[in-house]
């Protein structure tokens, strides 16, 4: 197919680009991409959870007890990086489901007031539990390693990045395409007529939902040993509402849309990050593509040919493309 | 715990839980109305604080007067919200949500520019003790009762012996309805926009001169707000008063007993059970 | 035995009883219609056999198994699928899609398969999707988005996504409604069509006439309450009918 043939160039471009970075931008490049790649694994891993429906605005959680987990797994015992941070991973995992069990089953407002929650008190955990976590002191975290060698130049945790992110990315389109996907997307649609077809909607909700929650820790995991340093309140309902901009920016409606949406947040709030000029222009650019683009920059492209070819005498109304 | 304590904790749970009641009595309209919920709702509350900063500290203006000031000016805001974010917005709930949540991130990042990084703190404005029971307590927390508690029946009143009031209960019940029956259903959902929006700033005021005022202030009371709509169930007025005194109640008693970050921690916990055991909420309304 | 049992299956929202102490029975291969006059609880009762609402008083035993208190997925995991009203379809999916994913019940992939297959459908489940899309005759309209269809085929389709689920007794809600006599007149010889290919069927439907040309027996609700029950000729004579539906008309009026 033609559209799947050019996407695949496209990849295949991108990637090579990327595995070019190091050698032609200098170590800020290195260090800000490395960071983008982590926005894509969070943002795309909230994609299974929003594909059913539900809004999820707590992720930020998961990366937390991920990052936490690994970090503290290395410091304290010095457990290898590659364990730590499937660790990490898995318990964010097992939080989710834990926290996903009773909430899933309940109308999404319910579970969206639920992750809102939940994000504040993993925050306050990470802050109160001063004996472990140091509290809002900050925890320092050692270097990243791979089977025994410490990655310690910038260059080799930007490689180790972009294979997490790739990694990540595949699994989660081979899940999309498949038939796990096609059941998650019909619930999003239509719940009801999803349950009558015998689908168990709790189960896959609850599936889409840990799948996320485990990704979101591994991106929790490798954040903590490149950043090298944990902040509480950094993992707050802010950045939880910065993935679910991620989605909405740039679309729903395709796979690549949150991927899109990290990567162009990302980088142009990069001049502002970490100060409110940041948060007022996610919050702004999100405002602005609900109204005008509720499908997100994904469908800019289109909607741009489709200006060029439009000639008034045309009366095809084309209903516009939802997620 | 003595019993001095415990009727001290017993009054400051009960104006806490007033505070609580007032910003829950919002969302619950706009959810019962909307199908939505306001997350922007503890933003609100912040700017009501911030109003009561500028017009009663800073520019002298009588408190009483800038407390009404405030309400109005937020209640304006939120029917511009309905009409700009809420109405444009025909993609359903999700999308809806999401922009309140921008919303939300839009009012608290501006908040530090606009209102500078420094903590700011409004001076007392009912001065005093009281002895209730035999126990001290301050007469501005005390206010916060009175206050709150009429603004409960005000609310009460709208909604039960006005016209604009039959028009939400109207919209609450079925939505086309109350259209066939001519409700503007447009404007009657920017009403209670203004209604929940004043509420809030209400709420953000009565609480401007005991707390310091910061631009994330609302995120407190926003999440005891979603707590205590849970607790009563979503849509019901009744559940939400009874729920913010009980959460009011216990949140004192818990946070006089163990400091204020566990009390939290322990209504987050004590949520979770709830939903697996009634996920109807308290008072059982249709979920 | 019956297919299917309910015995007074009993529905209160808050103080209101919305279906009370209905004996509902269904036998293998008949055709029954579900009446009666708007808020009689029609809805409600197939909501309740459906799983989607739990009863709060009565049994529902189908195919000798007590299935009271199911979830929607359990119930039509037994056999009994249900259609919606109103056109719930997959609306973003294509009329294929929308019968495969009515197949879900009958398939079985393990994570193998479900990560590394190269085709998201296995054949023998793509031959039974075109096997219901043409018996239902929407074969033409296969690739097309379900939203794309008009409204009389979004309801065959939803009749079509039901059939693929494979079931043993098919609760049609409202099948006809908002069709045309032609329209009408298509989907009632496909829903008996059906029945002679083996499906149970309980339908609840408003257009009368539609009821009275294809069902065996009718059920007849009011307020909540088993009202009559009998041959199309029996209940349509029946006094007691009459008055509820004129006295419900005279209330419209």
């Amino acid at each position: 197919m033609p559209s799947n043939a050019r996407a695949a160039t496209v990849f295949v471009a991108v990637v090579a680009l990327l595995i070019a970075l190091p050698f032609v931008g200098g170590d800020y490049y290195i260090y800000l991409f490395a960071l983008v790649f982590i926005n894509v694994i969070l943002a795309a891993s909230l994609r299974p959870s929003l594909t059913c429906g539900q809004l999820n605005i707590g992720h930020s959680a998961f990366m937390c007890i991920g990052a936490y987990t690994s970090a503290l797994l290395a410091k304290n015992l010095g457990v290898p990086f590659e364990v730590s941070l499937l660790c990490g991973a898995l318990l964010a995992a097992v939080v989710g489901l834990a926290i996903g069990y009773p909430s899933l089953r309940l109308r999404g407002v319910y579970f969206a007031m639920v992750t809102v929650a939940f994000v504040e008190a993993i925050r306050l955990i990470a802050s109160i539990w001063v004996p472990l976590t140091r509290g809002n002191a900050g925890l320092s975290v050692p270097k990243p390693s791979l089977l025994g060698m410490s990655l310690a130049t910038r260059t080799s945790q930007y490689y180790l990045a972009l294979v997490l992110m790739l990694i990540v990315l595949v699994i989660l389109y081979k899940l999309e395409r498949s038939r796990l996907g096609l059941v998650w997307k019909s619930i999003g649609m239509a719940e009801n007529l999803a349950q009558s077809l015998g689908v168990d909607i709790a189960n896959h909700k609850l599936l889409a939902f840990t799948l996320g929650c485990f990704f979101a820790g591994v991106a929790g995991a490798f954040y903590a040993h490149f950043i090298r340093f944990l902040f509480p309140p950094e993992f707050g309902f802010l950045l939880a509402t910065n993935i679910l901009v991620y989605n909405f920016v740039g679309g729903r409606g395709h796979f690549a849309g949150p991927v899109v949406g990290a990567v162009f947040l990302s980088l142009l709030s990069e001049p502002f990050r970490g100060s409110p000029y940041e948060t007022i222009f996610f919050s702004i650019v999100m405002l602005l593509t609900i109204l005008f683009l509720p499908g997100g920059l994904i469908t800019l492209p289109g909607k741009l040919a489709g200006l060029r070819r439009w000639r008034p005498t045309s009366g095809t109304y084309a209903p516009p493309a939802s997620a | 715990m003595t019993a001095a304590l415990l009727v001290q904790s017993a009054v400051i749970g009960l104006s806490i839980g007033s505070i609580y009641i007032l910003m829950a009595l919002g969302l619950t309209l706009m959810f019962g109305m909307m199908h939505i919920i306001n997350f922007a709702h503890g933003a609100v509350y912040m700017l009501g604080a911030f109003a009561i900063y500028y017009v009663y500290f800073q520019w002298g203006a009588p408190y009483f007067a800038a407390f009404v000031l405030a309400m109005l000016l937020l209640g304006a805001f939120g029917y511009l919200v309905e009409r700009s974010i809420y109405r444009p917005i025909k993609g359903g709930v999700e999308p809806t949500l999401v922009a309140l949540l921008a919303l939300t991130t839009l009012l608290q990042a501006a908040g530090y520019p606009v209102f500078g990084t420094l903590d700011k703190h409004v001076p007392p404005v009912f001065s005093g003790t009281r002895n209730v029971l035999g126990v001290m307590i301050s007469v501005e927390r005390l206010m916060i009762i009175p206050i709150a508690g009429a603004l409960v029946v005000g609310l009460y009143l709208f909604i039960n012996k006005t016209r604009m009031g039959a028009a939400m209960r109207a919209i609450e019940q079925d939505k086309e309805a109350a259209a066939l029956q001519g409700v503007n259903v447009n404007v009657i959902n920017g009403l209670a926009f203004a209604v929940g929006f004043a509420l809030a700033a209400a709420a953000g005021a009565l609480m401007a001169p005991i707390f310091k005022l910061d631009p994330m202030m609302g995120e407190q009371p926003l999440l005891k707000a979603f707590i205590i709509i849970i607790l009563g169930g979503l849509g019901s007025i009744p559940g939400a008063i009874l729920g913010g005194l009980i959460l009011g109640l216990i949140d004192s008693i818990v946070a006089t007993a163990l400091g204020a970050e566990p009390a939290f921690l322990l209504s987050f916990v004590f949520i979770i059970l709830l939903l697996l055991w009634r996920p109807t909420g308290l008072f059982g309304h249709a979920l | 035995m019956p297919l299917l049992q309910a015995r007074s299956l009993t529905r209160h929202f808050g103080g209101l009883a919305a279906v009370s102490a209905v004996d509902l029975s269904v036998e293998e291969g008949e055709i029954v219609g579900l009446i009666g006059p708007n808020g009689a609880g029609k809805t409600t009762c197939f909501n309740l056999l459906s799983g989607f609402l739990r009863p709060t008083g009565g049994t529902i035993v189908f195919g000798g198994e007590d299935i009271t208190g199911f979830r929607p997925h359990q119930v039509a995991g037994r056999g009994l699928v249900r259609t919606f009203q109103l056109t719930t379809l997959f609306q973003d999916m294509t009329v294929r899609e929308n019968v495969l994913l009515g197949m879900h019940l009958h398939s079985r992939q393990g994570l193998r398969r479900l990560l590394f297959g190269r085709q998201i459908f296995p054949p023998d489940e793509v031959t039974g999707s075109d096997e219901v899309l043409e018996f239902t005759g929407l074969a033409p309209q296969a690739d097309q988005l379900a939203k794309n269809l008009p409204h009389g085929h979004q309801r065959i389709l939803s009749i079509a996504m039901a059939l693929a689920a494979r079931p043993r007794l098919l609760l049609l809600d409202e099948p006809v409604t908002g069709m045309n006599l032609e329209e009408s007149g298509h989907v009632m010889a496909l829903v008996k069509t059906i029945r002679d290919r083996g499906t149970t069927i309980l339908l609840v439907e408003h257009n009368m006439k539609a009821v009275m040309g294809t069902c065996e027996r009718v059920v007849v609700l009011n307020f909540g309450l088993k009202l009559a029950e009998g041959t199309p000729a029996e209940v349509s004579t029946s006094a007691a009918v009459i008055e509820a539906y004129l006295g419900a008309g005279l209330q419209h009026a």
